[in-house]
């Protein structure tokens, strides 16, 4: 397997007045193609930043992002918005689907953003919503509009799908679902899936499982035999 | 307290959206009760000058009041004053016309006097002389002046200088802008009479009764040459009709004004309270009591509001009235121009502040009734289904612009709505004042182009001899005229109206109500349009007419009807009046020759250019107006566009970020704002020119008595209203997109809200 990402001696701060805050301290990883990676932390550890500055929505103070072979860390903002259409696919805690769009029409707005040719129907299929097609966000539970919301990821075949505490509005049941979902991608499509989360319990499911506390990492550890999500003590 | 302190964080958070609330409610009411104000203010002043001066209910002359009369008068009447009425030459080189009045006490329509001291009636050695004359003279009070009348020469010390109620506009002999260096009158004792008898010639009457029923009185107990009542006092008269103009645009813009106000406000305070749903749902949660939350967020627009309120009836009524008067000063003469005001500033002042009040009760009652666990989510948007559109092949060939727009638009339809109908609302008062300036224009085109035809118009002294009358019209190669007011009555109505006596001429040439050229015979009588529809009368029926200060009454049948502008009345031929049994005294000459020669039997010149000018001075007060209208309508246009901006930016931020995230580039993204923007302008816009024009009827249908406008509104205006509503829309709109490129997307995707 390749590596897909690669974090280098990142540096994020934030400045207030006279007072800055480092949110990221030398963070160094790497991520592979296909892999199904956990990053976890406690509140306040630097989870969002990260997942911001992998996903092209804020950028370094100092250090290197590599995706794909590209620095990120050099783009100025029209790229980071080619970098965002092309490489990631966001799944949110609050889904934040078009919400006088249909369920197909949020999928295939992603005609309008990347050149791919794709049947928005299959898509949905492919996330469970059979026959939901044409019910807008409004009329879709919570669990069904999640899945909206990674097919619409998924269906920009981007490089990553990056999901920021994806079964946070959920039950657990749903989100024991929808985390299932997202393994079957990494597992069976070989798609990579970064999943930033504060609950430990999925660590066991990961291929690799990256903590970070106060802005550094505080460990790395791979799964050789990660368990399935299913089997996971909730 | 914290509450307190969260309200003012919110309003300093939120700046721009609170002070377009603040500038809105200014704005209305100051441009409400500025504009209500002007022509109050006129009403006011008027009428407490009026009754200041004790201004006669009516004037009856005779060519010598006895003192039997009197007796009889005396029964029906409170009060009677007789005057000494005449003509006179001032001692100046323009021979200017003063009109002296010899009074016995003064009592009734008083010499208001401003300068010098008050008018005494038994001092025979002075005079109080018009100021508007002195004025143009430059003469003061200690001056000595010499006036010329029957023979007889006076002269006179000038005691005091002020103004007259019967005198607040004075007709001039020669064009419709009062030259005061022409004209003026003068007060006087009886006791400075040169005469040891007095001639007596005008019995001034205050009365009870209605005016009718005193002309009834009158006509059934005496002789007499002729009456006038107040409200057909040449100087009432005018200043009424001035009064009319004024109101026709003061009635109807303020109104929609106010209203295009009240709707943006009120939909603004609604839209703000539902926005702060989540934060309801906490305070709620959190234990505060629905009063209380209701209570704060009612304060949210209160104070801004009141404000807003408060400033505007201040500074409305203090600012804009006296932008009009030195417009109107140049034709009327009042001792005082004030302000006017009236309760219905404060009501409607408070009407605003009390309703906004009210909408942000609702709004915020309605979330508060809900339980805290729903409040505290978003609202469900609405449901939509999906409509003939979105089944249609064409739907799915539609790309994410317009079918973004279109169900953004579906979905919040009360927004699309509101901004519909405020673009709506500002087209209409542009529409509206430019379609009035058009209107004037087409007016003036018509009377100066299509209707008169001559250079030059003498004026011929009264007096002048027929022969020598004759010598002019043959050397300037010009055709004499005869205009004279009359009183008409048809159908039980009565009017005051023109006539205009043609002598074989094709220097004034006549067209129908439509602009249309007609032609007329010697033998047709032809009433304008305008009276014959205030008489109700048309083709074949009969009128009844005599000449002011004729007593001769004359019945005669209308052939024709005409349109015409500016006077309204009869026209006819020198052989048809002669044929009716009245003399053709020519009034003036009127010849396509450029004179400027003088000649002894002309008192004046007055070239087309000159009269032209007139014009335009004349419709100066009208015009200030109208540019007020636009000044105004265009603000307007810019707060309600930029307040509509503003709400659906915040409305439609989350969804914005979202697609940024999602990797849709800044400028697809403000092309989609655009789009809407542009679609809700284009709709205002065109639903808005024809209430506009609407609007712009009701106006000059109100424009008194003798003007009569066609409707006009050109192509060139509506482009450019068109241009000034586009460009406002869209430069309001940028500004709210270019926020999009700094937009936080990890905020805005963070809130729930």
């Amino acid at each position: 397997m390749s590596t897909l990402i690669e974090f280098k001696d990142v540096v994020k701060e934030y400045k207030s007045g006279d007072h800055v805050l480092r949110a990221m301290d030398n963070v160094n990883f790497t991520i592979d193609e296909g892999e199904f990676v956990v990053i976890l932390g406690p509140s306040g550890a630097g989870k969002s930043t990260l997942l911001n500055l992998l996903g092209g929505l804020d950028s370094t103070t100092s250090g290197q992002i590599i995706v794909n072979g590209e620095h990120v860390e050099n783009f100025n903002d029209n790229e980071l918005t080619k970098y965002r259409a092309k490489n990631v696919g966001f799944i949110f805690q609050f889904y934040n689907l078009i919400p006088n769009l249909t369920a197909l029409e949020n999928v295939e707005l992603m005609k309008d953003i990347v050149d791919v040719n794709i049947n928005g129907e299959e898509v949905l299929n492919s996330v469970g919503l059979e026959g939901h097609s044409n019910q807008f966000p409004a009329q879709l539970s919570g669990g069904e509009q999640q899945r909206v919301s990674i097919a619409r990821a998924v269906a920009k075949q981007p490089a990553m799908l990056l999901c920021d505490e994806p079964t946070g509005a959920l039950d657990s049941k749903t989100g024991v679902l929808i985390l299932n979902l997202l393994q079957d991608m990494s597992n069976n499509k070989n798609t990579t899936v970064i999943i930033v989360t504060h609950n430990a319990i999925l660590a066991e499911a990961a291929d690799k499982v990256i903590r970070i506390k106060n802005g550094q990492i505080e460990s790395i550890v791979i799964n050789e035999n990660p368990r399935k999500v299913e089997d996971l003590e909730w | 307290m914290s509450l307190f302190k969260k309200m003012l964080r919110d309003i300093k958070v939120n700046k721009t959206q609170f002070i377009s609330i603040f500038l809105m409610a200014f704005i209305g009411i100051f441009a409400f009760c500025g504009v209500c104000s002007e022509y109050y203010g006129l009403e006011q002043t008027s009428s407490e000058f009026y009754s200041d001066t004790n201004l006669a209910d009516g004037w009856i002359y005779n060519t010598t009041i006895t003192d039997g009369a009197i007796d009889e008068i005396k029964n029906f009447t409170t009060d009677y004053e007789k005057q000494m009425v005449v003509q006179s030459v001032g001692n100046f080189s323009n021979d200017p016309e003063i009109t002296l009045h010899f009074v016995e006490d003064n009592e009734i329509s008083k010499f208001y006097t401003t300068e010098g001291e008050d008018f005494n009636s038994s001092d025979d050695s002075g005079v109080w002389l018009d100021k508007r004359f002195a004025d143009a003279w430059n003469l003061t009070v200690g001056d000595n002046i010499t006036f010329k009348f029957n023979g007889l020469t006076l002269e006179k010390e000038i005691k005091g200088i002020g103004y007259s109620p019967e005198y607040v506009y004075e007709a001039s002999p020669t064009s419709i802008i009062p030259n005061f260096k022409d004209m003026g009158f003068a007060y006087l004792s009886n006791e400075s009479f040169p005469l040891s008898d007095i001639p007596y010639n005008v019995l001034l009457v205050k009365f009870n009764q209605s005016p009718d029923d005193f002309k009834d009185s009158l006509d059934d107990s005496v002789e007499y040459l002729s009456y006038t009542q107040q409200s057909d006092h040449v100087s009432v008269s005018q200043f009424n009709e001035e009064m009319a103009q004024h109101k026709m645009i003061g009635d109807v813009f303020p109104i929609v004004f106010i209203l295009v106000t009240f709707l943006t406000l009120l939909t603004t305070m609604t839209r703000i309270v539902t926005h702060q749903r989540t934060q309801i749902g906490v305070l709620k949660a959190v234990g505060y009591k629905n009063r209380t939350i209701i209570l704060h967020f009612m304060s949210y627009g209160f104070w801004l509001v009141l404000a807003g309120a408060v400033l505007g009836l201040i500074s409305g009524p203090a600012i804009i009235p006296d932008l009009f008067y030195p417009t109107m000063t140049s034709r009327y003469s009042l001792p005082e121009w004030n302000p006017g005001f009236d309760i219905s500033f404060v009501v409607v002042a408070a009407a605003m502040v009390i309703s906004s009040l009210l909408v942000s009760y609702i709004a915020a009652r309605n979330i508060s009734k809900e339980n805290p666990a729903n409040t505290m989510r978003p609202k469900a948007p609405n449901m939509s289904s999906s409509g003939f559109l979105e089944n249609s092949k064409l739907w799915t060939k539609l790309n994410f612009n317009l079918r973004w727009n279109y169900r953004d638009a579906k979905r919040n339809n009360f927004r699309a709505l509101m901004a519909i109908v405020g673009v709506m609302g500002c087209v209409a008062l542009l529409i509206s004042a430019f379609g009035m300036n058009d209107s004037m224009e087409n007016l003036k085109t018509w009377e100066y182009d299509d209707i008169s035809h001559f250079d030059s118009k003498l004026i011929i002294k009264s007096g002048a001899s027929l022969s020598d009358i004759d010598d002019v019209r043959e050397e300037v190669n010009g055709s004499t005229i005869m205009e004279q007011a009359i009183e008409i009555k048809a159908q039980g109505n009565e009017k005051t109206a023109s006539l205009l006596t043609l002598n074989n001429t094709n220097l004034i040439s006549q067209t129908d109500k439509n602009k249309n050229p007609i032609n007329l015979s010697d033998t047709d009588i032809s009433l304008s349009a305008k009276t014959a529809e205030s008489l109700n009368v048309g083709v074949g029926d009969t009128v009844e007419w005599h000449i002011i200060g004729y007593d001769d009454w004359v019945k005669c049948k209308i052939t024709n009807i005409h349109g015409e502008p500016l006077s309204q009345g009869i026209i006819l031929s020198s052989d048809k009046l002669e044929d009716l049994g009245l003399n053709f005294t020519p009034t003036s000459i009127i010849t396509t020759e450029h004179v400027d020669d003088d000649y002894d039997s002309i008192k004046s010149v007055s070239t087309l250019n000159q009269m032209v000018s007139n014009w335009n001075e004349m419709i100066g007060s009208v015009m200030m107006m109208v540019s007020i209208l636009i000044f105004f309508a265009v603000l307007l246009a810019i707060v309600v566009l930029y307040n509509l901006g503003i709400l659906s930016f915040t409305e439609i931020e989350r969804e914005v970020a979202t697609l940024k995230v999602l990797g849709f580039k800044t400028a697809d993204l403000r092309k989609l704002l655009l789009t809407q923007n542009l679609f809700f302008t284009a709709i205002g816009f065109i639903l808005g020119i024809p209430l506009g024009f609407y609007l712009m009827t009701l106006m000059l249908n109100a424009a008194g008595e003798s003007l009569y406008y066609i409707p006009s509104l050109t192509l060139g205006n509506i482009l450019l209203s068109g241009f000034i509503t586009f460009v406002v829309s869209i430069v309001v709109n940028l500004l709210f997109s270019s926020k999009i490129k700094n937009l936080n997307m990890v905020e805005a995707l963070k809130d729930v809200e």
